[in-house]
């Protein structure tokens, strides 16, 4: 199954690095979103987005605010969610498992990192 | 009687008057020197308020500044993935160029290979062959500049990482900006105060970053693991809870 990324982040510069980092790692279909408001008009116009990738900090609507919308969604509540972030305290990342996110990575991340965890959201998923 | 001892009241009376009158000859200079104080004062108060006043219209202005070096860094950052990318794009033409010249000259190869065969008795024409060969190995050239274009490859990637310091430096931007915006808010309540006469003591326990932020104030760019390395420990933790949870409501 092809996968189709929703990347959202409201930093324009860090949209861009996590795609050419999903480039390299050889996929080529995505989505991008400034914020969560945002990225929940493009999941409800675009069924076939089946993976996401959201940073935490963001106007409007928060990425943690965003998974809690998308979990009690049941039409999108499946689709596994990343989170791509600063904030790295442990009240943080509980937080954000709390809400039901599949994986989290600290930035600055690295190519590897990113790869493992999408890997592993996947085997997890199959 | 009576009148005698109404006279001596009176008396004891205007001792007690005197006493206050000697007593209040002796306050006087003290009342005097306090006013002379607060007199001092005033300016020194009106001064410390003018100085307030005036670290306070400068704050607006740190706060624009700190926001344009947050925006040019941004626009740098753009510019700079802009000139990856085309790089990127010209490392793949190249690399496509080599690839197809590699094919070529194996192609070469095959052929000459076969003229060799058919001319196999002819001395002449082996010693051409075997100049040719000699000026015409290009792929000993080729195969190092596809490894070099690879580690540029790799290089004008990591750059692309690197540039993650900008999300994370406008984030400490937007946090300083926040703290010094809350400064600004407390001064300007002390200046108010200072005019209708009532010091307070700015507080500055009280100036806090609200939880509910669009930046995150422990922001840092740190290519230590550690933090990754709990976080996975955390998802790890959940990930099993949430199994055996899962477990245990498939046996109840």
């Amino acid at each position: 199954m092809e996968l189709k990324f929703l990347i959202v982040d409201d930093s324009m510069t860090m949209r861009r690095i996590v795609i050419n980092s999903l480039r390299n790692l050889g996929y080529s279909n995505f989505v991008e979103a400034g914020d969560g408001k945002e990225a929940l008009e493009k999941l409800g116009a675009d069924n076939t987005i089946n993976f996401i990738i959201t940073d935490w900090n963001m106007p409007v609507f928060s990425g943690l605010d965003l998974i809690k919308a998308i979990r009690s969604d049941t039409k999108v509540a499946h689709i596994p969610v990343l989170m791509v972030t600063t904030r790295g305290i442990k009240e943080d990342i509980i937080e954000a498992l709390k809400a039901k996110v599949n994986n989290y990575i600290v930035k600055p991340f690295t190519p590897h990192i990113l790869k493992e965890k999408i890997e592993q959201i996947l085997a997890i998923a199959s | 009687m009576k009148k005698a001892t109404n006279l001596s009241e009176l008396f004891e009376k205007l001792d007690d008057l005197k006493s206050v009158f000697k007593y209040g000859e002796k306050l006087i200079p003290v009342i005097q020197g306090l006013v002379d104080f607060m007199r001092d004062t005033v300016p020194l108060l009106e001064n410390i308020n003018s100085s307030i006043s005036e670290s306070t219209s400068k704050i607006p202005k740190a706060t624009n500044q700190i926001h344009n070096i947050t925006s040019a860094t941004e626009l740098a950052t753009t510019e700079i993935l802009d000139i990856i990318d085309i790089i990127s794009n010209d490392i793949s033409v190249a690399e496509e160029a080599i690839s197809s010249l590699i094919k070529i000259e194996k192609e070469k190869e095959v052929i000459l290979g076969e003229i060799k065969t058919l001319t196999g008795g002819n001395l002449e024409v082996a010693v051409l062959f075997e100049r040719y060969e000699k000026i015409n190995k290009v792929n000993p050239v080729l195969t190092p500049l596809t490894e070099l274009f690879e580690k540029i490859r790799s290089n004008v990637y990591n750059i692309t990482l690197s540039l993650q310091v900008q999300d994370i430096t406008a984030q400490q931007l937007a946090a300083v900006n926040h703290l010094i915006e809350s400064v600004q808010e407390k001064l300007s309540s002390l200046v108010i105060d200072f005019e209708v006469t009532n010091v307070s003591v700015l507080d500055s326990s009280a100036i806090q970053v609200p939880l509910n932020t669009t930046f995150d104030p422990n922001a840092r760019y740190s290519k230590s693991v550690d933090q990754q390395d709990a976080a996975d420990e955390l998802v790890k933790d959940h990930q099993s809870r949430t199994s055996q949870d899962e477990i245990d409501k498939l046996f109840s």
